[in-house]
C-alpha cells in the first residue's frame, strides 16, 4: 500500500537556520561586533522593562499611520483621476515617473529644513515614498475594471450612483487592497531611513543610535523590530485581505 | 410564473454613423422587428457589427436616423430592452442567484424576499436551481451563458438582443443552448434580435434572417425563414427547406465578401448586384 505523503514544506526551517548561523558567526567573533541571538532577546526584555520599546515602537508606527493614510487618501484621489481623465493621465504620468525614480529618502534633507527636524519631516519622506506607487496601483487597476461589468449593469438598469457602489466599488477591492499592501511597504522603508537621519526616538533613531554608540545588540533588535512589524502587518492585514479576494478575482482569466 | 405580455415593436429607422475619426459604417440602415418575432442579423466579418450592437441597444447614438422600442427611443437603461453579451459578463464578486437579482436590486420594486423567488424562478426557467449559491467561476461557460441569460430574462424585457451570446461555447453546448432559447422564448414571447456569424444558427433560430453587407451600407438583404415550430436540431436540420436556405444565404455571404475584396465598388453597383 502507498501512503500519499504531503510534500514536506521547508519554510519553518528558514528562520531557525538563519539564528543558528548567526550565532555560529557570533561564537568566531568578539560580542561587541557581533551579539549572540539571547543577547538581544535579553536587550529586548530589557528595553521592554522599562517601557522604552513601546515607546519608540509607537511612535513609529504613529508617523507611519500619519503619513501612509494621508499618502492612501491623496493616491485614491489621483488614482481615480487618472482613470476618469486622460489628460491628467498624461498630465501626471511623467511626474510620478520622476518621483518614483528619486529614492524617497533623498527628500529627507530637503524635508528637515522645509519642515524642520521633528514629526512632521519624516511623515512627510513616508507619504512621498508612498503615494506614487499607490497612484500607479490604483490607477491601473481602475483603468482595468471590465467595462462589460459596467455595460451589463447598465443594461440591468443601474443607473450613475448604483454603478458606482454596485460595480465600480465591489470591482476595486482587490486591486485597493494590492495597492496599500505596496505603499505599506514603501512607508515603511521610508520610514526607517527618515528616523535613522532626524528623529529623537522611533525604531530608526534605535538603529542609528545604536550604530554610533557601538552598541550592536541595540542595532540588532532596531533591525529585528523593524522585519518583524513589516510581516506582522503584511501576514495579518494585507494576505488576509487578499485571500478574501481571491476566490473571486480567479474568474477574470477562465472566460472572457 | 406569471408573464409578461408580448414582445415590443422594434424600429431601427435608416440610421448613418460615422465613427469618430470619419471612417462611415452605416449608411441608411433600417429594420423593422413585429412584436414577438425572432430576427437573426447575420454578417461577414468586417460589417462592422460590435458597432450596430452598441447602435440597437443606445450604447452609441447614431448621427441620423433612430432606434425605437415601441416608440420610446432606445437607451441601455431601458426597462424594455434586455441584453446578452458575447461573453457572460457575470459580476465575480456576487453569487449565482444575487447575479439573477441584479437589475431587480437596481430597480427596487420588490422586497428581497420577492426579488429571490423571482431570480429562483428564472434559474430554474434555464436549469439551474442547483448551482444558486454556486459564485459564476465555479460554473462552465455555457452554465455561465444560462445565468447571463436568466440575469436578463428576469426583468421580463420586451425585446432581447443577444450578441454573439453563444459563439465561444463549444459546438454540443452551443447546440444545446440554441433550442433552450427557441424553448424560453416560445414562453416568454419577447421580440429577439440575434446577431451572429454563424449561417446554420441563423438560419435555426430566426423567423426572419436579415443579412448585413459590408460597411459603410446597411442591409444586402432579408430572407423569410418558413420552417415549422416547435424546431429541434436533429429534425429541424434534416429538413430539406433547412438546406436549402443555408444555402441561399452562403452564396449571397460569398457575393458578399467578393465584392468586397474586389476592386471597390460603388454603392450604385452595390445596390445592382
Amino acid at each position: 500500500m502507498r501512503l500519499a505523503l504531503p510534500k514536506p514544506s521547508w519554510s519553518w526551517a528558514s528562520l531557525p537556520a538563519l539564528i543558528v548561523v548567526w550565532g555560529l558567526a557570533a561564537s568566531q567573533v568578539p560580542a561587541y561586533v557581533l551579539p549572540q541571538p539571547w543577547a538581544v532577546v535579553a536587550e529586548a526584555l530589557r528595553w521592554l522593562g522599562n517601557g522604552s520599546l513601546g515607546q519608540h515602537v509607537g511612535a513609529s508606527l504613529l508617523r507611519e499611520l500619519a503619513g501612509y493614510g494621508a499618502a492612501a487618501i491623496a493616491a485614491l484621489i489621483l488614482g481615480v483621476a487618472g482613470a476618469v481623465s486622460l489628460s491628467f493621465r498624461k498630465f501626471a504620468g511623467p511626474l510620478i515617473g520622476l518621483f518614483m525614480a528619486v529614492p524617497p529618502i533623498a527628500w529627507a534633507p530637503l524635508c528637515m529644513i522645509v519642515f524642520g527636524l521633528g514629526n512632521l519631516a519624516i511623515v512627510v519622506v513616508i507619504f512621498i515614498a508612498s503615494v506614487f506607487p499607490m497612484t500607479i496601483a490604483m490607477q491601473e487597476g481602475f483603468l482595468a475594471i471590465r467595462s462589460g461589468h459596467v455595460r451589463a449593469a447598465r443594461t440591468l438598469g443601474a443607473r450613475r450612483w448604483q454603478l458606482l457602489r454596485h460595480v465600480y466599488l465591489p470591482a476595486s477591492l482587490p486591486f485597493l487592497t494590492a495597492s496599500l499592501r505596496i505603499g505599506f511597504g514603501q512607508a515603511w522603508r521610508a520610514l526607517v531611513a527618515a528616523e535613522m537621519l532626524g528623529a529623537s526616538q522611533g525604531i530608526g533613531w534605535m538603529v542609528a543610535m545604536g550604530g554610533q554608540i557601538g552598541n550592536t545588540t541595540q542595532v540588532l533588535l532596531g533591525i529585528a523590530i523593524i522585519g518583524f512589524t513589516a510581516w506582522l502587518a503584511e501576514s495579518l492585514v494585507f494576505r488576509r485581505m487578499e485571500r478574501h479576494y481571491r476566490t473571486w478575482h480567479l474568474n477574470e482569466g477562465t472566460y472572457s | 410564473m406569471n408573464l409578461a405580455p408580448a414582445g415590443a415593436m422594434f424600429l431601427v429607422d435608416d440610421i448613418h454613423y460615422r465613427y469618430p475619426g470619419g471612417q462611415e459604417v452605416f449608411r441608411g440602415l433600417g429594420l423593422r422587428a413585429r412584436p414577438g418575432e425572432f430576427i437573426a442579423v447575420l454578417g461577414p466579418s468586417g460589417c462592422g457589427k460590435t458597432t450596430l450592437m452598441n447602435l440597437l441597444s443606445g450604447f452609441l447614438a447614431p448621427q441620423t436616423g433612430s432606434v425605437t422600442v415601441n416608440g420610446q427611443p432606445v437607451h441601455p437603461e431601458m426597462a424594455a430592452l434586455g441584453y446578452v453579451f458575447q461573453s457572460p459578463h457575470l459580476f465575480p464578486w456576487l453569487s449565482v442567484l444575487d447575479n439573477v437579482r441584479f437589475g431587480l436590486r437596481m430597480a427596487g420594486q420588490m422586497d428581497d424576499a420577492a426579488q429571490r423567488s423571482r431570480a429562483l424562478e428564472f434559474l430554474t426557467l434555464v436549469g439551474l436551481r442547483d448551482a444558486v449559491h454556486k459564485l459564476p467561476h465555479e460554473l462552465s461557460g455555457g452554465m455561465q451563458q444560462r445565468v447571463a441569460l436568466a440575469r436578463a430574462l428576469v426583468l421580463e424585457p420586451k425585446l432581447l438582443l443577444l450578441d454573439e451570446p453563444f459563439a465561444a461555447l463549444d459546438a454540443i453546448t452551443r447546440a444545446s443552448m440554441n433550442e433552450e432559447l427557441l424553448r424560453l422564448w416560445a414562453r416568454l414571447g419577447q421580440t429577439v434580435v440575434f446577431i451572429t456569424h454563424d449561417i446554420e444558427e441563423a438560419v435555426f433560430l430566426a423567423d426572419r434572417v436579415v443579412v448585413l453587407d459590408v460597411a459603410p451600407a446597411g442591409i444586402h438583404s432579408e430572407l423569410t425563414i418558413d420552417l415549422p415550430r416547435p424546431r429541434c436540431l436533429r429534425e429541424t436540420r434534416r429538413l430539406s427547406a433547412f438546406g436549402d436556405y443555408t444555402d441561399t444565404l452562403m452564396a449571397r455571404i460569398s457575393t458578399i465578401v467578393a465584392t468586397a475584396s474586389g476592386p471597390s465598388p460603388t454603392a450604385a453597383q452595390r445596390i445592382s448586384a
